[in-house]
C-alpha cells in the first residue's frame, strides 16, 4: 500500500509542479474553490499534493519575490525540501543560530530545519543547530499548545541526537531522559484528550500548534508507535475539523479565538487546514504557520471518511462532544471542568455552543449562529451575544500570577479587548447556554458590582432585511438562513469597532479601533438573556412567513428571581430553561452526566474510552488509543 | 557585626523611648541615622545578596546594556552580576548550606539545580510539575528540598533527582502553594502558604494541617530570624498575620489593610520589632513596634508605588524595595528616604541573603542565614 502511494505521488508530482507554476496568484487571492465532492481518490490526492506544493514553492521563493529581506526558517525549510539553494540555506541557517530564540515557537521551526536539512545542510550548519539546542535555554511555557509543541520537538531532537549526556542539552538532561519525559507527556496528553476531551477544543488558530507537531511526529519519529500516534491524533483533529466546518469555515464554539476571527469566521489558521485537506475554502493570507506544516504534509493521507464528513452537508446533523476547560489551578472546585459542546450543521447555516461558564479565561467563544457565504473573505457571517467578563481573580484561577498585573499585561500581549466593555471574545461565569438543534437560549445573571454589567450582541454588516419587530424580535437574513434574535431587555445600537494592528513601538502590541460596518447591541440588564433561532430560507415561503412562525410561537420569559424561558418552538419542541437549572426538552431534563465524548452521525466515542469511531455512510475508521491501532471497514450493502 | 548592630539598635530604641522631648528625639534620630550606617563601615558584610529578577526593560550592568533576567548577585561595589540562565521566570532560589555552589531555583520549567555555582544547570522536575513559585532546602537535611507549585507540594530527598508529592492533609482543591518555608530551628517543621490558608507539617511534610484559613492565596510565609516561634504571613485578600507559637495559631495585624493583595513580608534580623510588607497597591508598609502600628514608607519612591517585593539586609538593616518594572530601591533609614540600587526595569521576585561562610551544621545557633528568603 505504501509503495502504491509512493508511486502514485511520484507519477503526479510533475503535474503538480507545473500546476503550481501555472498559478497566476496564490490560492488565498484566487477564486473560491469548488465545493464539489471529488469522488476519485487519485484526483483528490493529486489536488492535495498540488496545494501542498503551492505552499512550499510560495515560501521557498519569499526572498526572490521580494516579500522578505532574508529567508526565515520556513523559507529555509521549504528550499531544503525542494533541494534548492542549499548554500543559501547553509548560510542563513548559521545566521539564524547565532541568536537562538527560546520556547516552543522557536523549537518548532528549528526542528523543521534540522530534520529537513539533516542530509542536505553542511556539517557546520547542522552543528550550529545542535549547539543552539545545547546552549539556548528553552522555556516550556504554560499552555496546552506550548507543551504539545515543546515535548514533540524535544522528543524528535532527542531521537535525532541520541545517546548524548545532559551536558549536551540546554536542560541538563540526557537524550534518553528527554526522550522518555517527552514521550510520557505526549501519551498522557493524548490519553486525556481521548478520555475527557480536548482542552483547546475547536480552536480557530491553535489547531496549527497541534497539527504541526503531530505531523512531525508521524513523519520523523523513529519509534513506530509514536509515528502512528502522530497520525492517529492528526485524524482525531481533522475529524473534529470536518464535523465543525461549513464550506471549510470553522464554526463556534471555540476554546480560543480572537477579535478578528470571532466575526470574520474564515480568517483563521483553521481555514488553511480546511483548504489543504478538503480543498473547500480559500487559505488565509500567506498560509501563516501552515508553511511549516506543508514541508512534510505529503506524508499525511487524509482518510476518505474524514474528507466526506467535511464535504457532505446534504443532511442536517447534530454532533455533541465532550471537551474540557483549561486547567484551573485554584479558586475552583474542579481542575478540568467539563465542556458540553453541541453543533447543529445544515447546508445553509451552523449553530454551535457549549453550556456557558469558563472554558479559557481570555479567548473563549461560547456560541454563535453562522451562515454559509459564497466567499467568506471579509464577511462577518455570525450572530451571537456575550457577557463581557473581565476579572483578575479569574485570571489567577488559570495562570500562576499575582493579581494586579495580568489584566493589563493581557492587553499588551495581543488580546486587546480583554478588559473592554464592548468586547466580543470571552466567556463568563454568569452566562448559561442551552442549545436544541438550531435554537439557542443564553441566560445571564450578572451580580451587581461585576466589572461590566451588560450583554453585547453582534449584528453583522452582511445581514439583510434587518428588522426590529414590534414583538421584540429582531429579524434578519444571513445568506440562505433566516434569523430571529430576541434580546430580553432594552438595548442600544453602537458601531462595531474592530481592532486594527499598528506597528509596534517596542512596548507590546498596539491597536487602533476602526468601524467594521457591523453593529453591536448593548443590553445593560444584569438579569438578561438572548434567544436566537434559525431556519433555511427553503423551509418557508417567504421572510414574512418565517417572521409569523416566530411571532406565533408560545414564548414566556421572566428575569426575576432568575432568568427563565419557556418556548414552544415553531419546530414543535417544548423548551424550558431556567438559569441555574438543567434545561428541558419536551419535559425531559438534559442529563449532562451522560454526555459522551462524541455522539452524532459521524463521530462517536464513550467518555473514558480512548476510542473514536469516525463514520460516514458505509465507511468507518476507528482510532483506538488503547491499543494504538487504526482499523478501517466498509459496511456491506444489504 | 550583626550582634553589635542589633545591640546598637536596641540601645537606640531604649533611648528613644526614654526621650520625650521632641528636640532631643530629633537630635537622637539624626545621630542614630548617621551612626548606624557608619557602624558598618570598615566591616565587610557577612552575607551576599542574591535576587531573582525579571528584567523587562533595558538593564545596565557596568557599561554593557543587556536585558538579562534571572539570578543576580550584588558585588561589593554595588554592581550586579548575572548568575546562570537568562530566565525571567525564576521566582525563588535556595542554597545548599554545605556547598554554596549548589543551589536550586523555582522557575517556569520547574525546579532547576546547579552544582557549580550556576555554570551549568539541570531541570530536576519532569513534565508533571510546572511553574513552581518557591523552593527551600532543608537546613537540617540539605539533601531534602521542598517545592511549592500550583499543584501542591513536592519533596525530594535526593537533592532534586526524584520528587514525590507530599500533600496528605491538604485539600484536593485549594492546595495551590505559593510559599514553603522550613523551620530553621525545629527539624521536620515546615509551613506552607496555600490557596486556602497556612498549613503546618511537623513530620517532614508527610502530613499537613491547616492553622490559618483564608479565602484566597497566602502569598508569603516567613519565620523570624530573631525568635524561632515567631512567623508571619501575608495574603491576597485577608491582610497579614503573626504567629507566636511556631505557626500553630495566628492573629491578624489589625492595622494592615486587607482590601488588596500583600505580596511578601520581611523580618529585620537586626531588630525584632521591625517588619516590612510589600504590596502592589499599598507600597511599602512597615512596623517598628512588633506589629502594633504600621505606616506607609513610600515617600521618595517613584510613583506609583507598585511594590513587587521587600527585603531587609541582615548586615546593615537597610530596607530593599523592588518597584514593579522600575528597579530596586534601598533605604538606610527603614523607608524614610530611598535611593536607587540598580536593576533598572526589573521586578524582583525574591531577595536572598546568603552567609559568606558555609554554616552547616550549626543552623539554629546562627539564627539567620541558609539562603533564607526575605
Amino acid at each position: 500500500m505504501l509503495l502504491y502511494r509512493t508511486k502514485l505521488d511520484f507519477c503526479f508530482f510533475g503535474l503538480i509542479f507545473f500546476q503550481a507554476l501555472a498559478l497566476a496568484q496564490p490560492s488565498y487571492e484566487g477564486p473560491h474553490p469548488s465545493l464539489e465532492i471529488v469522488e476519485d481518490p487519485m484526483r483528490r490526492r493529486t489536488e492535495y499534493l498540488a496545494r501542498v506544493n503551492e505552499v512550499i514553492e510560495w515560501r521557498a521563493g519569499i526572498v526572490k519575490r521580494g516579500d522578505a529581506e532574508k529567508m526565515d526558517m520556513a523559507s529555509v525549510s521549504a528550499n531544503l525540501s525542494l533541494n534548492q539553494n542549499i548554500e543559501a540555506c547553509n548560510a542563513r541557517g548559521l545566521e539564524l543560530m547565532e541568536n537562538p530564540g527560546s520556547g516552543p515557537f522557536w523549537m518548532l521551526p528549528t526542528t523543521c530545519v534540522a530534520f529537513t536539512g539533516r542530509d542536505k545542510l553542511s556539517d557546520e550548519a547542522q552543528q550550529a543547530i545542535r549547539l543552539a539546542w545545547k546552549e539556548s535555554y528553552q522555556f516550556r511555557g504554560d499552555t496546552e499548545n506550548h507543551f504539545a509543541m515543546y515535548y514533540t520537538m524535544l522528543y524528535l531532537m532527542s531521537e535525532l541526537y541520541p545517546n548524548e549526556p545532559g551536558s549536551e542539552w540546554y536542560n541538563g538532561k540526557s537524550s534518553q531522559e528527554n526522550l522518555e519525559e517527552s514521550r510520557d507527556y505526549l501519551i498522557d496528553w493524548m490519553n486525556i484528550a481521548t478520555t475527557i476531551g480536548q482542552g483547546e477544543f475547536n480552536p480557530t488558530h491553535y489547531i496549527g500548534e497541534y497539527a504541526i507537531p503531530m505531523l512531525y511526529l508521524q513523519s520523523w519519529a523513529k519509534d513506530p508507535e509514536m509515528r502512528l500516534r502522530g497520525q492517529m491524533f492528526l485524524d482525531f483533529l481533522y475529524a473534529g475539523l470536518a464535523a465543525n466546518t461549513l464550506n471549510g469555515v470553522l464554526r463556534g464554539p471555540n476554546a480560543r479565538t480572537d477579535d478578528l476571527s470571532v466575526v470574520e469566521r474564515w480568517n483563521s489558521l483553521s481555514s488553511f487546514f480546511s483548504w489543504l485537506n478538503f480543498g473547500n475554502c480559500p487559505p488565509t493570507r500567506g498560509f501563516s504557520w501552515g508553511n511549516y506544516y506543508a514541508i512534510v504534509a505529503s506524508n499525511y493521507y487524509l482518510p476518505e471518511v474524514i474528507y466526506r464528513i467535511a464535504m457532505d452537508r446534504d443532511e442536517s446533523f447534530t454532533q455533541k462532544d465532550l471537551k474540557r476547560s483549561r486547567h484551573r489551578w485554584r479558586y475552583s472546585d474542579v481542575g478540568k471542568a467539563p465542556i458540553y459542546k453541541t453543533t447543529y450543521m445544515s447546508n445553509d447555516y451552523a449553530v454551535g455552543s457549549y453550556q456557558g461558564g469558563m472554558a479559557d479565561p481570555i479567548q473563549s467563544h461560547v456560541w454563535d449562529i453562522t451562515w454559509a457565504t459564497p466567499d467568506p473573505r471579509g464577511r462577518h457571517p455570525t450572530i451571537f451575544s456575550i457577557h463581557p467578563f473581565s476579572s483578575q481573580k479569574a485570571m489567577q484561577a488559570y495562570f500562576n500570577v499575582r493579581p494586579d498585573t495580568m489584566v493589563k499585561a493581557v492587553a499588551a500581549e495581543g488580546k486587546p479587548s480583554y478588559d473592554v466593555a464592548d468586547k466580543l471574545v470571552g466567556c463568563s461565569p454568569y452566562e448559561e447556554v442551552f442549545q436544541h438543534e438550531d435554537t439557542i437560549i443564553a441566560l445571564y445573571d450578572i451580580p451587581p458590582g461585576t466589572r461590566f454589567e451588560q450583554v453585547n450582541g453582534f449584528f453583522s454588516k452582511d445581514l439583510e432585511n434587518l428588522t426590529e419587530d414590534e414583538s421584540g424580535w429582531i429579524f434578519a437574513r444571513g445568506g440562505n438562513a433566516y434569523l430571529a434574535y430576541l434580546p430580553m431587555t432594552d438595548y442600544r445600537w453602537k458601531p462595531h469597532m474592530a481592532y486594527k494592528r499598528l506597528p509596534s513601538t517596542g512596548d507590546g502590541y498596539r491597536y487602533e479601533r476602526v468601524e467594521s460596518g457591523s453593529q453591536v447591541i448593548i443590553s445593560p440588564g444584569n438579569k438578561n438573556g438572548t434567544i436566537v433561532q434559525a431556519a433555511s430560507i427553503s423551509e418557508f415561503d417567504s421572510f414574512e412567513t418565517f417572521k409569523s412562525a416566530i411571532r406565533n410561537q408560545s414564548l414566556t420569559f421572566e428575569l426575576e428571581p432568575k432568568p427563565k424561558v419557556s418556548l414552544s418552538s415553531f419546530r414543535g419542541d417544548e423548551l424550558e430553561f431556567r438559569y441555574g437549572s438543567a434545561p428541558k426538552v419536551n419535559g425531559q431534563a438534559i442529563d449532562y452526566d451522560r454526555w459522551k465524548l462524541f455522539e452524532g452521525p459521524y463521530l462517536n466515542a464513550e467518555k473514558g474510552s480512548r476510542k473514536l469511531e469516525i463514520t460516514h455512510g458505509r465507511i468507518k475508521r476507528t482510532l483506538d488509543f488503547n491499543t494504538v491501532k487504526i482499523s478501517n471497514s466498509i459496511a456491506p450493502i444489504y | 557585626m550583626e550582634d553589635s548592630l542589633y545591640a546598637g539598635r536596641s540601645m537606640a530604641k531604649i533611648l528613644l523611648q526614654a526621650t520625650t522631648m521632641p528636640l532631643q528625639k530629633f537630635l537622637l534620630v539624626t545621630i542614630l541615622a548617621l551612626f548606624l550606617p557608619l557602624a558598618t563601615i570598615g566591616q565587610s558584610p557577612k552575607h551576599d545578596l542574591y535576587v531573582c529578577a525579571a528584567v523587562n526593560r533595558n538593564y545596565v550592568i557596568g557599561s554593557k546594556i543587556t536585558t538579562t533576567s534571572g539570578l543576580h548577585m550584588r558585588e561589593a561595589n554595588g554592581q550586579w552580576v548575572h548568575v546562570g540562565i537568562n530566565d525571567p521566570s525564576v521566582f525563588a532560589v535556595s542554597f545548599d548550606p554545605r556547598d554554596h555552589d549548589t543551589f536550586y531555583t523555582a522557575a517556569m520549567n520547574g525546579a532547576l539545580r546547579t552544582t557549580n555555582g550556576g555554570k551549568s544547570w539541570r531541570v530536576m522536575t519532569g513534565w508533571d510539575i510546572t511553574e513552581p513559585k518557591d523552593i527551600c532546602v532543608d537546613p537540617h537535611n540539605p539533601d531534602r528540598v521542598y517545592l511549592a507549585h500550583p499543584g501542591g507540594i513536592a519533596v525530594s530527598d535526593d537533592r532534586g533527582m526524584n520528587w514525590t508529592r507530599r500533600e496528605r492533609g491538604l485539600p484536593d482543591r485549594g492546595k495551590y502553594t505559593q510559599s514553603v518555608e522550613v523551620d530553621r530551628f525545629r527539624n521536620g517543621h515546615i509551613l506552607a502558604g496555600c490557596e486556602s490558608g497556612v498549613y503546618l507539617s511537623r513530620n517532614d511534610a508527610r502530613s499537613w494541617r491547616r492553622t490559618l484559613a483564608t479565602e484566597e492565596t497566602v502569598n508569603d510565609v516567613q519565620q523570624s530570624p530573631n525568635d524561632p516561634d515567631t512567623w508571619a504571613a501575608v495574603t491576597q485578600s485577608a491582610g497579614a498575620f503573626i504567629s507566636r507559637n511556631g505557626g500553630r495559631s495566628w492573629s491578624a495585624f489589625d492595622q494592615v489593610p486587607s482590601e488588596a493583595a500583600l505580596y511578601n513580608i520581611a523580618f529585620d534580623p537586626t531588630d525584632p520589632d521591625r517588619l516590612a510588607i510589600g504590596s502592589y497597591t499599598y507600597g511599602v508598609l512597615v512596623t517598628e513596634d512588633g506589629g502594633a502600628t504600621w505606616s506607609s514608607r513610600n515617600e521618595g519612591l517613584p510613583e506609583p508605588h507598585r511594590i513587587w517585593r521587600v527585603g531587609i539586609d541582615p548586615d546593615s538593616g537597610s530596607l530593599l524595595a523592588s518597584l514593579y518594572q522600575k528597579g530596586l530601591y534601598e533605604s538606610l533609614d527603614f523607608g524614610k528616604t530611598w535611593k536607587q540600587a540598580g536593576l533598572e526595569g526589573s521586578a524582583i521576585n525574591s531577595f536572598v541573603f546568603l552567609p559568606k561562610t558555609r554554616n552547616y551544621p550549626g543552623v539554629a545557633e546562627i539564627g539567620f542565614g541558609i539562603g533564607s528568603r526575605k
